[in-house]
C-alpha cells in the first residue's frame, strides 16, 4: 500500500458519513444536472462552494481531496487550453499562432469549474460512503427498473463486488510490480517498448490470479446460494432522517433556481 | 568478516500525512555479516515484509538508515540498482509467472542484467538445477500447468539466476507440502555452504530454520524485541514463551531434561549432536551405551 487509491472510503462519524446513501446519490445526480443544464459561472460558483462546505463537514483533510485533485491535472489544463485558444472571439493575446479570446478564457473556466465539481461531487460519495451501503442504495434507487424486467439485483452485484475488489487488485498489483521491480523491470524507461513489455508483466499475473479468484468467488456464492434475488436485508437498513430530506429539498430547489436562471 | 547489512535506527511509516497513516517499523538496528543467514520472525502486520522491501530498495526508510552492500539506501541514484545485490523472493512469488516457457520466465532477470544470451543460459540451466528442477526436460513447459510447488521453485529459481549477494526469502516455505519444504531447506542450506552469500528468511515457524540460522531477529508490532545469535536466544526462556515459539523436538527434550534437574550440554546446534548428547547422558557420561 504504497498510496491512497482514488475515492478510498475514509471511515469517519461526521454528518457527512451519517446520510443516506440514497441521499449522497440523488445529490451528486442533481448537482450533474445542475452543472450539465447550466453555465452561469457565479451559479457553479455557488455549486463549488456547496461541495466544499460538504468536504468540510466530512471531517475528511483538504489535502487528500487535493492530493486526487492532482490526478486529473492534465485533463483540467488540456480542457481549459483548447476552450481558452479554440473559440472564436476577441483576442487578449496571441500564443504564436494561436489567439487566446477572452470568450474562450470564460469558457475554459467554466468548463474547467464543472469537471472539478464533477469530479470532487463524486469523490466525496465514494470516500464517506462504504461500498455496501453506495450498492445497497444504488440498488434502492434502480429497483423500479425491476418492473421492465431489467435484472437490477445482479447489475448491483456486480457493482459491489467490483468495489470490493478493486483495493484487492490494487494491492496485488502494487506486489506484483514491486516483484518484477527487484527483477530488473523498468517501469519509467524511456523506451517505450521496454515500459509496455514491463508492464506486460504485471497485467499476466494479475488477470491470471482475478480469473483463479472470480472462479473460486462464484463457487463460493453457489455453496451459499446466492440465487440473484434483491438483497431485501441490506436495503431494508436504508433509513431516510429529517435531514436527508431536507438535503434533498434543498438541492432540488438549487437546480430549479439554476434551470430558472439559464 | 565485513558487514553486509548495516541499518540503524530504521524506521517506516507508510501514508505520512494522510488519514491512513501506520507505523510499520520503528527504532530497528540489526547487521549481518557476509555469509550469515539471518532468521526473521513476528506474527502477522509486524513489518517484517516492510523490512524486506527496505532492504532492496523497492522503500527506503522515512527515519534512519539501511545500507545494504556498502549502498545507503537513502541515495536516491544507487537504490535503483539494489535489485542487482539483493535478491527479493516475495511471499508466493508463483503469483509473478508472466512468461508463456519456464526458460523465459528465469531468463527475465539476467536479461535485465544486460547479460549476453549466451551467459543468461548458462545461468539459467544453473539456477534451476539449484532448485532441483532438470532443465533439458521443462525449459520449454508453460508454468501454468505445473503444481504449486514446482512454479515456487521456478519463481526462486528466476531470483537465484540474478546470482545476488543477499536472497530475501519471504515466507518461503507458506503453503508447501512437507516434501516441499524439505527442498527448499535444501536449496538454502546449498547455498549457505558457500559462505560468501548471505540469506535473510522471513518466516512465523521458528522450527524450519533454528537450524540452518546464524542470527535470529524478532518483530513485535514493528518493533525489534530480539536480535542476536541463535544460542543466545534459546537461553532466553522468557521471549521463548512470550512469543510461544516452538523450538525443534529434539530441543524439547532438551529443555525438558534441564527441567528435571538434568543438565544437558548448552550447544546442541542440530538432531545429530541432540542425540549423541542424549546418549551420553543415557549412559552416565561415558558417551556410549
Amino acid at each position: 500500500m504504497n498510496e491512497i487509491k482514488l475515492g478510498q472510503y475514509v471511515h469517519g462519524n461526521s454528518l457527512i458519513h451519517l446520510l443516506d446513501p440514497r441521499t449522497k446519490i440523488i445529490c451528486c445526480i442533481l448537482a450533474v444536472i445542475g452543472i450539465l443544464s447550466n453555465h452561469n459561472f457565479w451559479y457553479l460558483l455557488f455549486l463549488l462552494g456547496l461541495i466544499l462546505t460538504g468536504i468540510k463537514c466530512s471531517g475528511i483533510p483538504f489535502s487528500s481531496f487535493w492530493r486526487s485533485m492532482r490526478g486529473i491535472r492534465y485533463l483540467l489544463l488540456i480542457t481549459f487550453l483548447f476552450q481558452a485558444v479554440l473559440t472564436q472571439g476577441e483576442a487578449v493575446f496571441q500564443l504564436g499562432a494561436l489567439s487566446v479570446t477572452q470568450e474562450g478564457l470564460m469558457i475554459g473556466l467554466i468548463n474547467l469549474l464543472r469537471l472539478v465539481i464533477l469530479f470532487l461531487g463524486s469523490i466525496i460519495l465514494l470516500m464517506t460512503t462504504t461500498p455496501m451501503k453506495l450498492s445497497a442504495g444504488l440498488e434502492f434507487l434502480l429497483l423500479p427498473l425491476n418492473k421492465i424486467k431489467i435484472p437490477v439485483q445482479y447489475f448491483t452485484t456486480i457493482i459491489s463486488i467490483s468495489f470490493r475488489f478493486i483495493p484487492t487488485l490494487v494491492e496485488e498489483s502494487i506486489t506484483i510490480k514491486d516483484a518484477q521491480r527487484s527483477r530488473g523491470a523498468h517501469f519509467d524507461s524511456p523506451k517505450i517498448l521496454t515500459n509496455l513489455k514491463s508492464y506486460l508483466a504485471i497485467l499476466i499475473p494479475l488477470l491470471a490470479s482475478s480469473l483463479l479468484r472470480a472462479e473460486d468467488l462464484a463457487e463460493a456464492m453457489d455453496s451459499r446460494c446466492y440465487t440473484g434475488n434483491p438483497n431485501q436485508y441490506r436495503m431494508r437498513n436504508l433509513k431516510y432522517k429529517a435531514v436527508d430530506i431536507y438535503l434533498i429539498i434543498f438541492m432540488a430547489v438549487a437546480l430549479l433556481v439554476g434551470l430558472v436562471i439559464t | 568478516m565485513s558487514k553486509i547489512i548495516d541499518i540503524k535506527d530504521l524506521s517506516y511509516v507508510y501514508l505520512p500525512g494522510s488519514p491512513y497513516e501506520q507505523q510499520a517499523l520503528k527504532n530497528i538496528n540489526i547487521s549481518l555479516n557476509q555469509g550469515e543467514l539471518l532468521g526473521l520472525f513476528g506474527g502477522n502486520g509486524s513489518g517484517k515484509s516492510t523490512l524486506a522491501k527496505l532492504l532492496n530498495g523497492l522503500i527506503y526508510p522515512t527515519g534512519g538508515q539501511v545500507t545494504v552492500c556498502g549502498i545507503d539506501t537513502n541515495i536516491k541514484e544507487l537504490r535503483h540498482d539494489l535489485w542487482k545485490k539483493v535478491g527479493l523472493v516475495f511471499q508466493y512469488p508463483e503469483q509473478q509467472i508472466f512468461e508463456s516457457n519456464v526458460y523465459d520466465e528465469v531468463a527475465y532477470g539476467p536479461r535485465n542484467l544486460g547479460l549476453s544470451e549466451s551467459e543468461v543460459k548458462t545461468r539459467v540451466f544453473e539456477a534451476l538445477d539449484r532448485v532441483g528442477i532438470f532443465p533439458d526436460s521443462m525449459v520449454n513447459l508453460s508454468p501454468v500447468k505445473l503444481s504449486g510447488g514446482v512454479r515456487r521453485r521456478i519463481a526462486i529459481a528466476g531470483i537465484l539466476a540474478l546470482e545476488p549477494e543477499v536472497l530475501v526469502l519471504d515466507e518461503p516455505m507458506a503453503g508447501l507440502d512437507p516434501l516441499g519444504q524439505n527442498l527448499m531447506l535444501e536449496i538454502i542450506k546449498a547455498r549457505q555452504e558457500k559462505k560468501t552469500q548471505t540469506t535473510i528468511i522471513i518466516s512465523h515457524n521458528l522450527k524450519d530454520i533454528l537450524a540452518l540460522a546464524d542470527k535470529i531477529a524478532i518483530l513485535e508490532r514493528g518493533a525489534l524485541v530480539f536480535h542476536g545469535e541463535v544460542q543466545e536466544l534459546l537461553s532466553k526462556i522468557d521471549i521463548l514463551s512470550q512469543f510461544r515459539l516452538e523450538l525443534p523436538d529434539y530441543l524439547q527434550v532438551a529443555y525438558a531434561l534441564n527441567a528435571r534437574g538434568i543438565k544437558p550440554n548448552n550447544d546442541i546446534k542440530n538432531i545429530n549432536e541432540a542425540g549423541l548428547e542424549l546418549i551420553r547422558i543415557i549412559s552416565g557420561g561415558k558417551g556410549k551405551l
